[in-house]
């Protein structure tokens, strides 16, 4: 199976403080990786070095056969990101803003696809509305219609299911059990029932460094004990 | 054909937004209105002063000041909910960003002005310059596009700052400078005694070198700039 995602060696500096020591991994096309790891361990800079928003500082970063550093067009074609930050215009309705996004990513269909993504995801009655009358539930749901809409192969989520409510969970797991097959995903995530249950191959990462990698199938006790291990600093658990 | 449909959503996207909020224009409207009202009792130190000698100041320095009030607001919501991150997340030549961002900007400000001149020619202008108007339309457009220019490629700079509604007019202003003064001496010369384009052709090419150089300027530095 061909990598997706290739990283070596990468390091990201802010300012005098070292974020990321030299991580290197890969990930198969179809994987799903889930990245576990306490507070400021590097998880999501990680995740915005592979989306193209931060560039490495050093080491080779490539998503579907690209560069991110030389190349970040094709990646950026390649990859959808949902964060907790749903990146939603507040005063646009859902269909102007998925509409901006669609004619930002050059979709031919947009209007079909915008239909078809609100329908699935349970929003259509309110495509009118601007997103500040929305609830946080909304406002996540809408985030993953923009975040798909281009038929990204590579989906990047950080915290995904963060601050949801039981309802949005389902949707969101109900999409990912759908698209599970068509995409590779990294998912950054505090949440280890979540990441367990999806990731393919685990990894925890702390201090700018991994700490843990592992593939899936693992005992969840013994994972939580690894996890504990390593938070114990980061104390979120 | 990309880049001019994502200019378009982009552009489109900003005067949704502040035809729906109106959070940028009525306050420089306000702020431009009430400057000119402060202006008239300012001067009027004696009755019937020719004021039309300040007039090209008064005028550019409104307008400098007013859209330094929007240029912090327009990159302010880019910074809600990290829709500047959903922005960079496209794949879109940042300078087509910046190109849209600017045209927004100098849109709004033009609709400020059709609301300002008027109201200014009113309170300052003794003399007609209807025949002139043609020339003022040019120096208006030349000298907005240069303010525009600037500022966003500096609010850009400025907003990923901490201070950035100091940074802004500490580093702009000071550069604004060139511009202010070719286009307050243009505005000055049609209002008082009426210009051809031969006689204003200095301050007009003047503007269009300023334009130029910060457009090539943030064509080449956009990148960086919105960048981390």
């Amino acid at each position: 199976m061909p990598l997706e995602i290739e990283v070596e060696g990468l390091r990201k500096t802010f300012g005098r403080r070292e974020v990321l020591k030299g991580l290197s991994f890969g990930l198969e096309r179809g994987g799903f990786l889930s990245i576990f790891g306490p507070n400021g361990a590097g998880k999501t800079t990680t995740l915005r070095v592979l989306a193209t928003l931060l560039t490495p500082g050093a080491g080779k970063v490539s998503v579907a056969g690209h560069d991110v550093r030389e190349d970040p067009m094709p990646v950026r074609r390649t990859i959808g990101l949902i964060s907790h930050n749903p990146m939603l215009y507040l005063d646009l309705t859902a269909q102007e803003n998925l509409r901006f996004y669609g004619d930002m990513y050059g979709i031919e269909d947009r209007d079909a696809r915008i239909d078809e993504l609100l329908d699935r995801l349970e929003l259509s009655h309110r495509r009118y509305d601007v997103v500040r009358t929305y609830s946080k539930g909304m406002r996540q749901r809408l985030a993953i219609a923009r975040a798909i809409l281009h038929r990204p192969r590579v989906l990047l989520l950080d915290e995904p299911h963060s601050g949801l409510d039981p309802r949005a969970v389902d949707i969101l797991d109900g999409l990912l059990a759908e698209i599970r097959d068509e995409h590779t995903f990294v998912m950054v995530t505090h949440n280890i029932a979540k990441g367990l249950e999806w990731g393919s191959r685990l990894m925890i990462i702390e201090n700018g460094r991994i700490a843990y990698e592992h593939a899936a199938g693992v005992d969840p006790d013994a994972f939580v004990a690894v996890y504990r291990e390593h938070v114990q600093e980061g104390s979120v658990l | 054909m990309s880049g001019w449909r994502q200019f378009m959503a982009i552009l489109r996207k900003d005067l949704i937004r502040e035809l729906r909020t109106r959070e940028m224009i009525i306050s420089m409207i306000l702020f431009v209105l009430l400057a000119m009202v402060i202006f008239h009792y300012a001067f009027a130190v004696k009755e019937d002063v020719d004021l039309t000698y300040f007039t090209g100041g008064m005028l550019w320095v409104t307008f400098i000041f007013a859209m330094l009030l929007g240029l912090n607001r327009s990159f302010a919501q880019e910074k809600d909910e990290r829709c500047l991150d959903g922005l960079l997340l496209c794949p879109v030549d940042r300078v087509t960003i910046f190109f849209a961002k600017t045209a927004g900007n100098l849109i709004f400000l033009l609709i400020i002005q059709v609301v300002a001149v008027p109201v200014f020619t009113l309170f300052f202008v003794q003399r007609g310059y209807g025949a002139d108007i043609v020339l003022f339309v040019v120096v208006l457009l030349l000298a907005d596009m240069g303010i525009c220019a600037l500022g966003t490629l500096l609010a850009t700079i400025s907003m990923n700052t901490r201070s950035r509604d100091l940074l802004l007019p500490i580093i702009f202003l000071p550069l604004i400078v060139p511009l202010l003064i070719a286009a307050t001496a243009a505005t000055t010369t049609i209002f008082a005694t009426g210009a051809s384009f031969g006689a204003t052709a200095t301050r007009l090419l003047f503007l269009l070198g300023f334009d130029a150089v910060f457009m090539v300027a943030a064509y080449g530095t956009y990148d960086f700039a919105i960048g981390e």
